[in-house]
């Protein structure tokens, strides 16, 4: 990333405790100089109509208002990601905020490196427009989404209709996290009996046809009790 | 205190009576049976429903014996001393049965006081029962967040001064190490006392073996141990497939390998997955030295740690207390064998899951 295009990245974290927000900050100062601090979410979504943020990291816990609300709000109000601070791993609170539009979220207590490296994924992903991406290669895979066509070091890889669904869902937007609720109802547009149960074995059927290892998938990765992402791993 | 009553008015009548009798000249049967009313009154209040009317039985017959004339016998002279001698039976049992009627009120009233009493004291301990569980819940949430917002503070802030290559680096890793071993340990009291609380709610779900195997791995990704791992897939099975909480049963995983890896050095930890009998079996085996026989048990005892065990051999000693509870509380087991050849097998069992045939047959 360009220092150029960094300083004109304009970053907005609500937090309620100031510690939290000078760790984001230490965190990401160096590609993010322009920081915006709020502390509640009535300060986080005066700020995002104020300011235009273009990334904003949310926490779940603010003291006044619930997590939900404020991001629904904010989601109304700008298309930029939103990165979603969470207390517990899998907690119910954090997949109602990513179907109700987050982007990603990051369990406390989190590493620098980690959130630096998901606040460069969200940068990446709003820069190129999903539907620009065509042809998309990852880990050696090559996956042409418009013609429904995938190979793995030279030799073509079979996949199912659902399994092609998944895929291009997934791939339509590389680092963002799916949830099963989303994916589900963006695969099967249609009410398919108790088939959503089986989202995780489409999953799995697909990791052995795309993965090197699929015990250990490197492309599509578990998020889990929330859902799945794609990895476009450089 | 029956016999106190019944000798008291008996008492009072016998004596009423023969004061009367003496004064007989000046007094009339009117005044007598007013007197005999006022006795039969007293004793039926007593309580004692059989005296009130032995009273009156006695006090009709002591006004038809000794105030009625002629006296001292049990004729009646006049057709008016009858009418005298019925309507003073008459008022004495109607008095007495509604005496007998208001008590009987008044002590179901009494009952229903204490009742509703008993009642309102249970609610009340219902109440103070929920309000210590809410407030219970909440501490744990305050102490969750309380003590993890301290820990993301100095673990970021510190691994932000060992970005700065100034010479601090080798002490700032020492907090992040210690600050993430603090923030683990914080999880692990935490879900065991939620655990032993019975607040854990389970959500099971179909998922695949596969889908936890990589999920584990993936918990592992950065750790140098991680190269260590092996993992035995059959990729010409249909996927194997369970039904269990995805979060929960990574967390017995992450525990159990987490485990094979601090108890073997330099050794493969394997993890296989077969499927048997209604249940998803997962192994995790090391080459570690293995358990001794008195304590295969112990090892899931919470805060035990083996004899020989540094003291800071990792976390305090909860993993595999909380992997057992964990894999229980959703329908499973962990339990400890020996390996063949030397090493520990840790057998983490789920129910499994039948797919239909259709989507068998798909892939």
């Amino acid at each position: 990333m360009t220092g150029i295009a960094a300083a004109h990245y304009r970053l907005l974290v609500i937090e309620d405790e100031v510690d939290i927000r000078r760790a984001v900050g230490a965190a990401l100062r160096d590609h993010h100089p322009a920081i915006i601090e709020a502390s509640t979410g009535k300060a986080g979504v005066d700020a995002v109509d104020a300011s235009h943020p273009d990334l904003i990291i949310l926490d779940l816990g603010l003291p006044d208002l619930d997590g939900l609300a404020v991001c629904e709000r904010i989601r109304s109000m700008t298309v930029a990601p939103i990165i979603v601070l969470t207390a517990r791993h899998g907690e119910s609170d954090t997949v109602a905020l990513l179907n109700a539009g987050a982007d990603d979220y990051i369990t406390k207590p989190f590493s620098t490196q980690e959130l630096a490296a998901r606040v460069a994924a969200q940068v990446r992903r709003s820069r190129v427009p999903p539907t620009e991406r065509e042809v998309i290669v990852a880990d050696g895979l090559s996956i042409d989404v418009h013609r429904r066509q995938a190979s793995r070091d030279g030799s073509s890889v079979r996949l199912t209709p659902i399994e092609w669904e998944l895929l291009t869902v997934l791939v339509s937007d590389p680092g963002r996290v799916f949830t099963h609720q989303q994916l589900f109802a963006a695969v099967w547009k249609r009410a398919f009996g108790d088939a959503r149960l089986y989202l995780r074995v489409h999953v799995t059927n697909l990791r052995r046809k795309i993965e090197r290892n699929p015990a250990d998938p490197r492309l599509i990765i578990t998020e889990p009790g929330v859902g799945y992402r794609f990895i476009m791993a450089p | 205190m029956r016999q106190v009553e019944w000798g008291l008015w008996l008492g009072i009548l016998v004596v009423s009576s023969l004061i009367m009798r003496s004064a007989r000249p000046n007094i009339e049967q009117a005044h007598a049976s007013f007197v005999y009313i006022l006795i039969v009154l007293g004793a039926a209040a007593s309580g004692e429903q059989w005296l009130g009317i032995l009273v009156a039985g006695l006090g009709f017959l002591a006004i038809n014996y000794f105030f009625q004339p002629p006296f001292d016998t049990l004729t009646v002279g006049e057709p008016s001393d009858l009418l005298a001698l019925i309507a003073f039976l008459a008022t004495a049992l109607v008095a007495n049965i509604l005496l007998a009627r208001a008590r009987a009120e008044a002590q179901r009233a009494h009952r229903h006081a204490a009742e509703v009493q008993a009642l309102s004291e249970e609610v009340r301990h219902a109440e103070a029962l929920r309000e210590a569980s809410r407030l219970k819940d909440i501490l744990m949430a305050s102490v969750s967040h309380d003590l993890r917002t301290p820990l993301t503070a100095i673990r970021a802030l510190a691994q932000d001064i060992a970005a700065d290559d100034s010479g601090a680096t080798a002490r700032a890793e020492v907090i992040v190490g210690q600050a993430d071993r603090l923030g683990k340990m914080v999880a692990d009291v935490l879900d065991l006392s939620r655990l032993k609380g019975g607040a854990f709610t389970m959500n099971a779900e179909v998922n695949t073996a596969e889908d936890l195997l990589g999920a584990t791995l993936r918990q592992f990704s950065g750790v140098s141990d991680a190269s260590r791992i092996e993992t035995v897939i059959d990729y010409t099975q249909p996927a194997l497939v369970g039904t269990f909480d995805f979060v929960q049963a990574l967390r017995v995983m992450t525990n159990l390998v987490d485990n094979a890896l601090r108890c073997s050095r330099d050794t493969p930890v394997t993890i296989s997955v077969t499927q048997t009998n209604g249940s998803l079996s997962f192994q995790v085996a090391d080459r570690g030295p293995g358990v001794p026989p008195k304590e295969r048990e112990r090892i899931f005892d919470a805060f035990y740690r083996p004899s020989g065990a540094q003291a800071d051999a990792g976390a305090a000693g909860l993993g595999l207390s909380i992997a057992r509870q964990l894999a229980e509380a959703q329908g499973g087991s962990v339990r400890y064998s020996v390996r063949e050849g030397g090493g520990s097998i840790f057998t983490f069992e789920l129910p499994a899951a039948q797919l239909d045939q259709e989507l068998r047959n798909e892939n």
